[in-house]
């Protein structure tokens, strides 16, 4: 295995994994550095959830090893975040303190909290404040108050979203999060990845790390293209197939700017090599025919 | 045919309820009038029979009875208008205390629980019944609720103590507690904690059952996930997350156990108990003494509606996102 590369917040290293004798993934070799929005896509039944599952913690792979931050991921944690399709908010807490919600489980204890009461309060405050100022950037001030179930799939999608960034994680995960929302919100959605995503290219002009990494499972190959950076295929279709799906595809993604027309004739034929590489059956190619090595390059484009 | 679910007008609906209480209360008054009338009916008809034996006694001449007859004569009339007086007076005012009227309902039902009783006059029926009745059912609740929601929620949260308290769980809720009772009576006693080791015990099984079904269908495990990446620990999970979400189901729940509690409490006191509504009933039973019995039952039902509004009240300010 390589040596992790500085800046890699995502370094999945053999990673497989088989129910029974059902093989689902097979030997994944997967880095990602910060500021990169990388879109995974594949056929269903592929491993995608898998994947996102065994970088979340949830469900460790049965070989290899996942590092988030360097670290060995075990179980869920703080480093990494999740926004799930059916939007997964606390049901008993506002917007507002939905979003608040992770900082004080992060920062305070509960004895802290029981026994340090007035210390509390005041902290407290500066979380709701912050939670505040987040909503405020997803557009949501109004709603703040709302509970989830006052609120459109659109809000509850973008609450969540503010929920999982306010940790400021190393890498946040998104499981399919725009599925179930209408085209409209789907693409006002899309556009406020697209604006995090002009921050990291800011904050790396000045020279800092860019603060969101963000890898997106989707469905949609328009998706897929137009809000990432970099774009993976998971898929069973390739030689040694039999074994599970590994990644087929691997390659940079047209960059997009919020206020550029939603044109997605200009990536069609990207869109034509993806279906070839990674839904097609028939395609059983090896699986590095498609994929960019990455330390071949002197320098990755989003790092 | 009526169309199913059809919808009808709110003053429909109100008018629909009020009619059900008045056919109630009406059915009562007719049927406790009819008895009243009857019963003075009655009462008439054995005055006209004594009022006629006694003229015909009266009738026979009396002149050549030996002074033995004559005192045994003068002692049948005496008994006679002494049953004279008492029908006169019972053809006026039927007394029935198998199914009272309202009159007789306040007069000797809700005046007499109300107003002090005894040799002394210093026995207050309902204030002493309801008071030991509402700290046996509120302890017996308290230390039920404690256990149930412990255990329920770790069972909810962890497989191995799921896997432990499910079976017996299972088993003990299927016993119907009033069963159990002459378990509790010998190995508890007739004491104080008899009756909140016998309401605890009661309601533990379905209450902990449902507590922990809740605390796993009602907390998807994307939720929890979300929570740890959240940096939560497993016991803010279990305070601040689980809790939180199955506190309506909850208050839910214990409000839908006070019915058999009280069941229970009721059915323990009737049996062993020296004060209490349960044993304030067995009394008048025994007389088949309707009055108070009748006041107890409905003074029981209205406290369990209030019970009922008051913990939906609860519900309401502390799970604003539950809606209703």
């Amino acid at each position: 295995m390589s040596s992790t590369r500085p800046n890699c917040v995502l370094h999945c290293q053999g990673v497989s994994h088989w129910f029974g004798s059902n093989r689902v993934l097979n030997n994944i070799n997967l880095e990602i550095t910060a500021g990169q929005i990388v879109a995974v896509v594949g056929p269903s039944g592929c491993g995608k959830s898998t994947l996102l599952r065994a970088i979340l913690g949830t469900h460790p792979p049965k070989a290899g090893q996942i590092l988030a931050n360097g670290h060995p991921v075990t179980r869920p944690n703080r480093d990494v975040g999740i926004v799930y399709q059916n939007y997964s908010l606390f049901d008993f807490l506002s917007a507002r303190d939905n979003v608040a919600f992770g900082l004080m489980l992060d920062q305070t204890t509960l004895p802290e909290r029981l026994f340090g009461y007035f210390q509390w309060r005041k902290l407290r405050s500066q979380h709701r404040q912050q939670a505040l100022d987040l909503l405020e950037k997803v557009q949501l001030t109004k709603a703040a108050n709302l509970y989830p179930h006052e609120m459109s799939g659109g809000m509850r999608q973008r609450v969540a979203i503010a929920q999982a960034l306010i940790m400021e994680p190393k890498i946040l995960l998104l499981d399919e999060p725009f599925g179930a929302l209408d085209e409209a919100t789907r693409e006002e959605l899309q556009l406020m990845l697209l604006r995090l995503y002009e921050e990291n290219l800011q904050a790396k002009a000045a020279g800092q790390t860019p603060p969101y990494t963000i890898l997106i499972v989707t469905h949609e190959l328009n998706e897929a293209l137009y809000v990432s950076d970099r774009v993976i295929g998971l898929s069973q279709y390739h030689q040694g197939g039999a074994n599970g799906a590994t990644i087929v595809y691997d390659k940079q993604a047209p960059v997009f700017k919020a206020g550029d027309a939603r044109d997605f004739e200009q990536f069609e034929a990207q869109k034509d090599e993806l279906r070839k590489a990674v839904f097609t059956p028939s395609a059983t190619r090896h699986h590095s025919e498609f994929v960019t090595f990455w330390n071949e390059h002197d320098k990755a484009f989003a790092s | 045919m009526l169309m199913v679910r059809k919808p009808i007008p709110k003053a429909l609906q109100f008018s629909l309820g009020i009619a059900s209480i008045l056919l109630l209360v009406g059915g009562y008054t007719v049927f406790s009038h009819g008895r009243a009338v009857r019963q003075k009916e009655v009462a008439a008809q054995q005055l006209d029979n004594v009022r006629n034996l006694l003229s015909e006694l009266l009738a026979t001449p009396a002149n050549e009875l030996d002074p033995a007859s004559l005192a045994k004569r003068q002692s049948k009339i005496n008994d006679y208008e002494a049953q004279i007086t008492r029908f006169e007076q019972e053809s006026q005012t039927a007394f029935d205390r198998t199914v009272p009227t309202w009159s007789s309902l306040y007069h000797d039902g809700l005046l007499r629980v109300l107003s002090p009783q005894g040799l002394k006059k210093d026995q207050y029926w309902l204030a002493e019944d309801a008071w030991a009745t509402f700290i046996r059912l509120i302890s017996g609740l308290g230390v039920g609720v404690a256990l149930s929601l412990i255990i329920g929620i770790l069972m909810g949260a962890y497989a191995s103590i799921e896997s432990f308290f499910l079976p017996p769980l299972s088993f003990l809720a299927k016993i119907p507690p009033t069963a159990m009772m002459a378990i509790f009576f010998i190995l508890v006693g007739t004491s104080f904690q008899m009756y909140v080791t016998m309401i605890a015990f009661g309601v533990l099984p379905t209450l902990a059952q449902s507590i922990y079904q809740s605390a796993k269908k009602d907390v998807p495990e994307n939720l929890i996930f979300k929570a740890y990446t959240l940096g939560a620990s497993s016991l803010e999970l279990i305070w601040n997350v689980i809790y939180k979400q199955i506190l309506p189901r909850l208050i839910d729940a214990v409000r839908l156990q006070i019915g058999p509690a009280m069941v229970m409490l009721v059915a323990a006191e009737w049996m062993v108990s020296s004060a209490g509504f349960g044993y304030r009933l067995r009394l008048f039973y025994q007389r088949t003494d309707m009055t108070v019995i009748f006041v107890y039952v409905l003074i029981l039902g209205l406290a369990g509606l209030v019970a009922d509004y008051l913990l939906t009240l609860l519900r309401r300010k502390l799970c604003p996102w539950f809606g209703d």
